[in-house]
C-alpha cells in the first residue's frame, strides 16, 4: 500500500491541476471573446457614423457651396476611416492596429467637428429638416461611439486585470492570452464633436 | 516590459475616467417603478397618475418607460448620463431590451430621451428629438412639468404603438391553478362533509343540522380563505416588486434590458 500512496497522490495532484488549468484556460476565453464581441460593437457603432456621412455631406451641400474645403476634409477623413485596412479583424486587437484604428476615426471626429461649427452660419441649412434629422441622429450616434467604447474598455480592462494575476497568469503566459489594448482617452476626445442646436 | 505596459495602462485608465465628470448613479432600487422624482418636481396626484399609466403600459407591452428626475448632472453629458443609467438599472426586458430611459434634469434644464437596443428601430433619434422639442419643451418652458412628461409618455406610446406585446411579468400564470386545485379540495371536503351531516342526522334533528352546516360552511370558507391569503402572502415574498397587483411598481421589476446610447436630448 504504502508502494502506491506517493504515485497516486502525484496522479491526483496533475489531474487536479489540469482540471483547473482548464477551467481558467475556458474562463479566459470566454472573458476575451466578450471584449471581442464588444468591440464588434464599437466598430458597427462607429461604421454608423461613417454611414451618415454621405447623407450629411450632400444635405449642407445644397446649401453651404462655400464650404467646399470642409466637406472635402469630411469626405476624405471619412475615406480615411472606413478603409478596409483601418477595420480590425477578429483576433487581432494589438496596440499598433488600436491606435490606428483610433487615429483615423479621430481625424474623422475633428473634419465632423469643424464642419458642424461652419454650418453655423447657414441659418436656412439650419433650419433645414432632414438636416435636423441628421444632426439629432449623428448626436445618438456620437453618444453610441461612447456607451460601446466605454463598455469595451470594461470588459478588456477586466480581462486585462485577470490574465495579470496569480496564479490565472501562469495559464495566460502558456496559452498566450496577451493584454488588450484600451482606448486611450486623448486630448479633448471625451467631448464628443459638438453638435450644435 | 509587459508590467510597464500594463501599469501605463491602468494610469491611462485611472485619466480617462477621472477626465470625465461622472455623476454616480443611484443602487437599483428595491420597488421598482415607473418614476422616481429625486427633485420632487412632480406633485404627489401627478406622481401618481404618470406611474400608474407607465406601469400599465408595461403590464400590456412589456416595454417599461422610466421616468427620472434629478437636479444635475453635475457636468455629465445627459445623453451618455442616460445611456449608463438605463444600462446599471437594466431598464426593460432581456432578451427584447426594450427599456426607454426619460432622464430630466431640472437645475440643467435638459432632458433626453435613452432608448434600449430594441427599442432604436421605432423610437429613434430623430423622432426621441422631434418628441423632445414638440411635445416636452413646450409645456416645460411654462413651468408645466407634468403635461410635458405625459404629453411626450403619450408621444412615445403612439411611436411605440404594436411593436411589443407583454403579459405583467410575474408568477401570477401559475396561481390561479394552484387555487383552482385548493378550491376544488374545500369543495370536496365541504361535500364530504355536507354527506357526513347527513347521514348521522336523524329525523327530527333538521333544524339542529342545518345550524352545524352552517357553521361548518364558515369555518370552512373562513378557513379556505385564510390559507388563500396566506398563499398569496408567499406569492408576494418571491416576487420582487412585492406581489402589489396595482401599486406595486413593474411586475417583475427591471428585466435586465440593455442601452447602447441611443436617444436625444434638448433643452429649454
Amino acid at each position: 500500500m504504502k508502494k502506491y500512496l506517493v504515485p497516486i497522490i502525484i496522479v491526483l495532484l496533475v489531474v487536479a491541476s489540469l482540471k483547473w488549468g482548464v477551467g481558467v484556460n475556458n474562463m479566459l476565453i470566454e472573458k476575451r471573446g466578450n471584449a471581442r464581441v464588444q468591440w464588434a460593437n464599437v466598430e458597427s457603432s462607429y461604421q454608423r457614423r461613417a454611414d451618415l456621412i454621405p447623407n450629411l455631406v450632400a444635405t449642407v451641400k445644397g446649401y453651404a457651396n462655400h464650404e467646399k474645403e470642409t466637406l472635402e476634409a469630411v469626405i476624405k477623413a471619412r475615406a480615411e476611416a472606413t478603409k478596409p485596412e483601418i477595420t480590425i479583424e477578429k483576433g487581432a486587437i494589438t496596440p499598433e492596429n488600436m491606435a490606428q484604428f483610433q487615429q483615423a476615426q479621430q481625424g474623422l471626429s475633428g473634419a465632423l467637428s469643424r464642419l458642424l461649427v461652419s454650418v453655423e452660419r447657414y441659418p436656412e441649412l439650419k433650419a433645414d429638416r432632414s438636416f435636423l434629422e441628421l444632426q439629432s441622429q449623428l448626436e445618438g450616434t456620437e453618444n453610441r461611439i461612447n456607451v460601446e467604447r466605454n463598455k469595451f474598455n470594461t470588459l478588456a480592462g477586466n480581462y486585462n486585470i485577470i490574465i495579470e494575476k496569480i496564479p490565472t497568469n501562469v495559464i495566460a503566459n502558456l496559452r498566450n492570452f496577451n493584454e488588450m489594448p484600451l482606448f486611450k482617452s486623448e486630448k479633448g476626445s471625451e467631448i464628443a464633436p459638438k453638435v450644435a442646436f | 516590459m509587459f508590467r510597464q505596459g500594463y501599469i501605463l495602462g491602468f494610469f491611462l485608465c485611472c485619466i480617462s475616467f477621472s477626465l470625465a465628470a461622472q455623476y454616480k448613479i443611484p443602487e437599483v432600487p428595491k420597488v421598482q417603478t415607473s418614476i422616481y422624482d429625486y427633485y420632487n418636481l412632480l406633485s404627489a396626484t401627478e406622481q401618481t397618475n404618470l406611474e400608474q399609466k407607465l406601469i400599465r403600459y408595461s403590464d400590456s407591452t412589456s416595454t417599461q418607460i422610466v421616468v427620472v428626475i434629478i437636479d444635475s448632472t453635475k457636468g455629465e453629458l445627459i445623453n451618455y448620463l442616460g445611456a449608463r443609467w438605463g444600462e446599471e438599472w437594466n431598464i426593460g426586458q432581456e432578451n427584447k431590451n426594450n427599456g426607454i430611459l426619460i432622464l430630466l434634469a431640472k437645475t440643467d434644464k435638459k432632458i433626453t430621451i435613452s432608448t434600449g437596443y430594441g427599442v432604436e428601430h421605432l423610437l429613434t433619434d430623430a423622432m426621441s428629438r422631434r418628441i423632445i422639442e414638440r411635445d416636452i419643451i413646450p409645456y416645460f418652458k411654462q413651468n408645466n412639468y407634468y403635461g410635458g412628461l405625459n404629453r411626450g409618455t403619450d408621444a412615445i406610446f403612439e411611436v411605440m404603438l404594436g411593436a411589443y406585446k407583454g403579459s405583467r411579468i410575474s408568477k401570477q400564470s401559475e396561481f390561479p391553478f394552484e387555487v383552482a386545485i385548493f378550491l376544488f379540495l374545500i369543495f370536496l371536503i365541504f361535500l364530504i362533509a355536507i354527506s357526513k351531516n347527513r347521514r348521522n342526522g336523524g329525523p327530527g334533528g333538521g333544524s339542529k343540522n342545518t345550524l352545524s352546516d352552517i357553521i361548518d360552511v364558515i369555518i370552512l370558507s373562513n378557513s379556505g380563505r385564510g390559507a388563500y391569503r396566506r398563499s398569496s402572502g408567499g406569492f408576494g415574498g418571491r416576487s420582487s416588486s412585492g406581489g402589489g397587483f396595482s401599486s406595486g411598481g413593474f411586475g417583475g421589476g427591471f428585466g435586465g434590458g440593455s442601452f447602447g446610447g441611443g436617444g436625444a436630448s434638448g433643452g429649454w
